[in-house]
C-alpha cells in the first residue's frame, strides 16, 4: 500500500472515530472557535473606524490648520488669513473665484439612542463651496440650510445613533435653537457623523467674530501642496499647516489601531491558552486510540501515516472551530454600530467592518492552532513501540 | 497525610496534562487580572470623586466657555463651601504627540476644593507667589523625570503666548500626589492669571466650575441654585456631581468598552469551560482505580473529599500563579503607561474576585466526578475498565 493510501485510511478512521471522544473534540472545536471570534471582533473594530475616516478625505484638497493644532478643534484663524490663503497658488477656481471652504467645527451635545447619555456632537459651519468640496454629499430629506437662518441639516448617522434629529425637530443649544430642515448622506465616512449649519450663524452664534477654525481647499493637482507650503512659509503673516485631506483623516482614522494591537496581544495570549486545551485533547485521543495505532503499525503501516492521522484530526478540529468562530463574529459583529470620542473629541459613529483579509487572519489563526496541537501528539503517536502502544490501549 | 500523598499522585500522574492544564488555567487568570484591572483605571475618575464636590460647566457643551463674574456669583449660593475655577490649556511637552494634561487654575482655591491632593505647605507657598510657576503631579513629575526648580517649555495646541510662540516657560514649584494611590496625578496646574495676561485672545473667560458643598445632601439644592442663578443668560449653566460628570465623560468612549469587556470576560469563561472539561474526563478515567480504592476500605465521603481536594489544587495552582503574573504585568504597565492610565493597580477586589472565581472552577470540575465516586458501585466501577 503507499503511504498516500495509507495515510488516507488513518485520517477517514480518526475523523470518524471523534464522536467516541466527543467532549474533548468539542472542547477543542469551542476552545479554537472563540480565540478566532475574539481576534476578528477587535480587527473589524479597528478597521471599521478607520474605514469612516479615510474615505472622508480626499488626495486633491489642500486641508489647512493652525500650526501644531492637531485637529479641527483646537484650530483658528482670522478672517484676514483665510484670505491671504484663497490667494494661494495652485488652488483650483471656477466663475466664483477660488474654490476654498473657511469652517468652523463647534462642539453640542447629544443623547445617545443606546446609552441614554450625552456625547459630544460636531456642528460644521461651512457655506455652499464646503459642500461642493464633499462629492459624495447628497441630500436624502428635506432641503438645504438657507443662509443666514438657524437651519441646519443632520448627518444620517447623527440621525441613527442620536436622540432627536429628525426632521423638523428643533435642537436647542445653550440659548440658540435649530431647526433641523434636511438630512445628508456622505455614502457613510465620517461627515455623516456632523451637523452642518451656515458659517456665519455659527460665528454670529458661538462669539466667533469673523475668524474660522480650518481650510480647505480644491487643488488643481495633488501635487501643488509643495507649493502652497512654500507660499505659507514666505508670508510671515500665515501660521498654518497645510497636508492632503486625505492624509489628515488617515492619520485620525489610526485612532483605534491600538483597538488592532490590543486584539492581537489578546488573542495571542487567548490563543497559547487554547492550544494548552487542544494539545490535551490531541495527547487524549492518542492515547484513547493508542490500540489502533498498535494495531495499523502491527500490520505494517508506517510511522508517517499515525503521524499524519493525527496532525489531520487536529486540523479539522482546528478548522471547523475557526469557521464556526468567523461565522459567528459575522453574525455577532460585521455592521455593528458603535460610536465612539475621535481625535476632535467627538463622536465619530462607525461600523464594524469584517474584510475577506480579517477572515483570512483568522483562519491563519486557527491553521497555526491546530497544526502546533497536532505535531507534538502526532510525534507521539508515530513513535510509541508497538509493544507499549498495545500494553497502554489494552 | 496518606490522602494528601494520594491526591500529589494523581495530579502529578501525567506530568504533561498536569503542565497544559495548569498552564490554561494560567492563562485565564492572567488575562482576567490584567483586564479587571484596566477596567478598574478607565472606572477609576467615578470612584475617587468626592461626594460633595460638583462640577459647572456651560450647558452647550463642556467645552465652551463661562463669564469669570460666574465665579464670585456662585459663591454668594448658600450651602456653598469653596469655588474655584479650570481652564483647559490644551498642553502638550516638546512633541504635540506628547500630550499632558494641563490646566490653569486659581492657585488660592485649587487646592483647596481638591483637599484629597496633598501639596507640601512650602510648596504651596511658594507657588502661589511665583506666576509663573506650575505644581505638577506627582506620575508626570515621574515619567518625565523632573525636579523641583526646573523649568519646562509647555506649548499649547489651541493658544498663542504674546511673544508670538505657543510656549509657555514654567518653573515647577512643586509636586502634588493623592492621599489615596489611586487618584489621578497626572496633570499639572499653573496661574489662571499668569495665562489670561499672555495668550493672544484675552478675556476672561474660565472653563468650569468647581464647587464643593458644606454637606453632600445638599449637593442637589446647590446644583440647581447655580443653575437657577444663569438660566436664561447668554452662558447657561449645567452642574454635576464630579461622579456623574467623570462617568458621563467615560460614556462618550461609548459601547466599545462593553464590547471589549464582554468579549475579553467571554474569553475567561471558555478557557475555564475547556479546562474544566479536561479535568472532569481525567478523573473519569480513573473509575476503575476509585473502585479499588473502595475495595480496600476507603470511605466513599473520604474519596469525595479527595477528588474535591485534587480538582481545587488544580484550580489555586494556575491560577495563583496566573494572578500572580498578572500583578506583575499590571505592576510594571502602570510604571508605563502612568501617563495614560493613571490608575492601574491590581487591588484587593479583584483579587478576591480571582480567588472566588478558582475555587468556583476546582468545586465546578471536582463535583461531577466526585459525584459520581461517592455513589460508585465497586461492582459496576470495575465493570466499566
Amino acid at each position: 500500500m503507499s503511504l498516500i493510501s495509507q495515510s488516507t485510511a488513518v485520517i477517514v478512521m480518526n475523523v470518524r472515530s471523534l464522536p467516541r471522544r466527543f467532549w474533548m473534540s468539542a472542547a477543542m472545536v469551542f476552545a479554537s472557535a472563540v480565540v478566532v471570534a475574539i481576534l476578528l471582533a477587535f480587527l473589524a473594530m479597528a478597521k471599521g473606524f478607520e474605514t469612516t475616516l479615510q474615505s472622508a478625505g480626499s488626495p486633491d484638497v489642500a486641508f489647512f490648520l493652525r500650526v501644531s493644532s492637531g485637529a479641527e478643534l483646537n484650530s483658528s484663524m482670522s478672517n484676514d488669513q483665510v484670505n491671504l490663503l484663497r490667494n494661494a497658488p495652485g488652488i483650483a477656481s471656477d466663475e466664483n473665484g477660488p474654490l476654498v471652504s473657511p469652517e468652523l467645527y463647534v462642539i453640542v451635545d447629544g443623547i445617545k439612542k443606546s446609552s441614554q447619555t450625552k456625547a459630544n456632537i460636531p456642528l460644521r459651519g461651512l457655506g455652499q463651496q464646503g459642500i461642493a468640496l464633499r462629492e459624495s454629499f447628497q441630500l436624502t430629506q428635506g432641503r438645504m440650510f438657507a443662509s443666514g437662518t438657524n437651519e441646519l441639516i443632520v448627518g444620517q448617522s447623527i440621525l441613527n445613533e442620536f436622540e432627536g434629529f429628525e426632521l423638523g425637530s428643533e435642537i436647542r443649544s445653550g440659548k440658540n435653537s435649530f431647526t433641523v430642515v434636511g438630512i445628508f448622506t456622505t455614502g457613510g465616512n465620517v461627515f455623516e457623523s456632523e451637523l452642518w449649519a451656515d458659517s456665519r450663524v455659527i460665528q454670529n452664534l458661538y462669539n466667533r467674530g469673523s475668524s474660522y477654525q480650518s481650510l480647505r481647499a480644491k487643488l488643481t493637482s495633488p501635487d501643488n501642496l509643495e507649493q502652497i507650503k512654500a507660499y505659507i512659509e514666505n508670508d510671515p503673516r500665515l501660521n498654518q499647516d497645510v497636508q492632503s485631506e486625505q492624509s489628515y483623516f488617515a492619520e485620525q482614522g489610526q485612532g483605534l489601531s491600538y483597538m488592532a494591537l490590543f486584539g492581537r496581544v489578546i488573542s495571542t495570549i487567548m490563543a497559547l491558552g487554547a492550544l494548552a486545551g487542544a494539545l490535551n485533547t490531541m495527547y487524549t485521543s492518542v492515547s484513547d486510540r493508542s490500540g489502533e495505532i498498535a494495531t495499523l503499525r502491527a500490520i505494517g503501516f508506517s510511522h508517517f501515516s499515525a503521524f499524519v492521522g493525527t496532525m489531520a484530526e487536529a486540523l479539522v478540529l482546528a478548522v471547523i472551530g475557526g469557521l464556526v468562530g468567523s461565522v459567528a463574529a459575522f453574525i455577532f459583529f460585521d455592521g455593528l454600530s458603535a460610536a465612539t470620542l475621535g481625535g476632535s473629541f467627538t463622536q465619530v459613529v462607525f461600523q464594524f467592518e469584517l474584510t475577506t483579509d480579517l477572515f483570512i487572519q483568522g483562519a491563519t489563526l486557527a491553521l497555526i492552532i491546530g497544526f502546533l496541537s497536532g505535531f507534538f501528539p502526532a510525534w507521539r503517536a508515530a513513535r510509541v513501540p508497538v509493544i507499549v502502544a498495545f500494553q497502554n490501549g489494552r | 497525610m496518606k490522602d494528601l500523598y494520594l491526591i500529589y499522585k494523581n495530579l502529578t500522574r501525567k506530568k504533561t496534562r498536569l503542565f497544559l492544564t495548569c498552564f490554561a488555567i494560567f492563562i485565564a487568570f492572567l488575562i482576567f487580572g490584567s483586564i479587571t484591572a484596566l477596567k478598574g483605571a478607565l472606572n477609576s475618575g467615578v470612584e475617587m470623586s468626592a461626594d460633595n464636590r460638583l462640577i459647572t460647566v456651560n450647558k452647550i457643551n463642556f467645552t465652551q466657555p463661562l463669564p469669570y463674574s460666574y465665579v464670585n456669583k456662585v459663591k454668594s449660593i448658600e450651602g456653598i463651601k469653596d469655588v474655584s475655577h479650570a481652564n483647559w490649556f490644551g498642553g502638550f511637552y516638546q512633541e504635540p504627540a506628547n500630550q499632558i494634561v494641563t490646566m490653569a487654575v486659581d492657585p488660592e482655591t485649587y487646592f483647596t476644593v481638591y483637599d484629597d491632593l496633598v501639596v507640601p505647605e512650602e510648596q504651596l507657598s511658594q507657588w502661589k507667589s511665583n506666576r509663573r510657576g506650575v505644581l505638577v503631579g506627582e506620575r508626570i513629575a515621574k515619567t518625565f523625570n523632573w525636579q523641583i526648580g526646573d523649568t519646562i517649555p509647555m506649548s499649547s495646541n489651541i493658544f498663542s503666548n504674546k511673544d508670538g510662540t505657543q510656549t509657555w516657560q514654567l518653573q515647577i514649584d512643586g509636586i502634588f500626589r493623592g492621599e489615596n494611590e489611586k487618584a489621578d496625578t497626572g496633570y499639572m496646574v499653573f496661574h489662571y492669571k499668569y495665562f489670561m495676561e499672555t495668550q493672544t485672545w484675552g478675556g476672561d473667560n474660565i472653563g468650569w466650575l468647581i464647587v464643593t458643598t458644606t454637606d453632600a445632601s445638599l449637593n442637589q439644592q446647590v446644583s440647581d441654585a447655580i443653575d437657577e442663578s444663569f438660566a436664561n443668560s447668554a452662558a447657561e449653566t449645567e452642574t454635576s456631581t464630579e461622579a456623574a460628570f467623570n462617568k458621563a465623560f467615560i460614556e462618550q468612549i461609548g459601547n466599545i468598552g462593553l464590547i471589549i469587556f464582554g468579549v475579553v470576560f467571554m474569553a475567561f469563561f471558555t478557557i475555564l469551560v475547556v479546562v474544566g472539561n479536561t479535568m472532569v474526563l481525567a478523573i473519569r478515567e480513573r473509575t476503575n482505580e476509585i473502585a479499588v480504592l473502595k475495595t480496600l476500605g476507603f470511605s466513599s465521603p473520604r474519596i469525595f473529599k479527595m477528588i474535591l481536594i485534587e480538582s481545587c489544587m488544580l484550580s489555586f495552582i494556575g491560577g495563583l500563579l496566573g494572578l500572580g503574573a498578572a500583578f506583575v504585568i499590571v505592576q510594571g504597565a502602570s510604571q508605563e503607561l502612568s501617563r495614560f492610565l493613571p490608575n492601574l493597580v491590581l487591588d484587593q477586589s479583584i483579587v478576591l474576585q480571582a480567588l472566588g472565581y478558582m475555587l468556583l472552577l476546582g468545586l465546578v470540575t471536582g463535583i461531577v466526578p466526585a459525584v459520581r465516586a461517592l455513589r460508585l458501585n465497586i461492582i459496576s466501577g470495575f465493570q466499566g475498565a
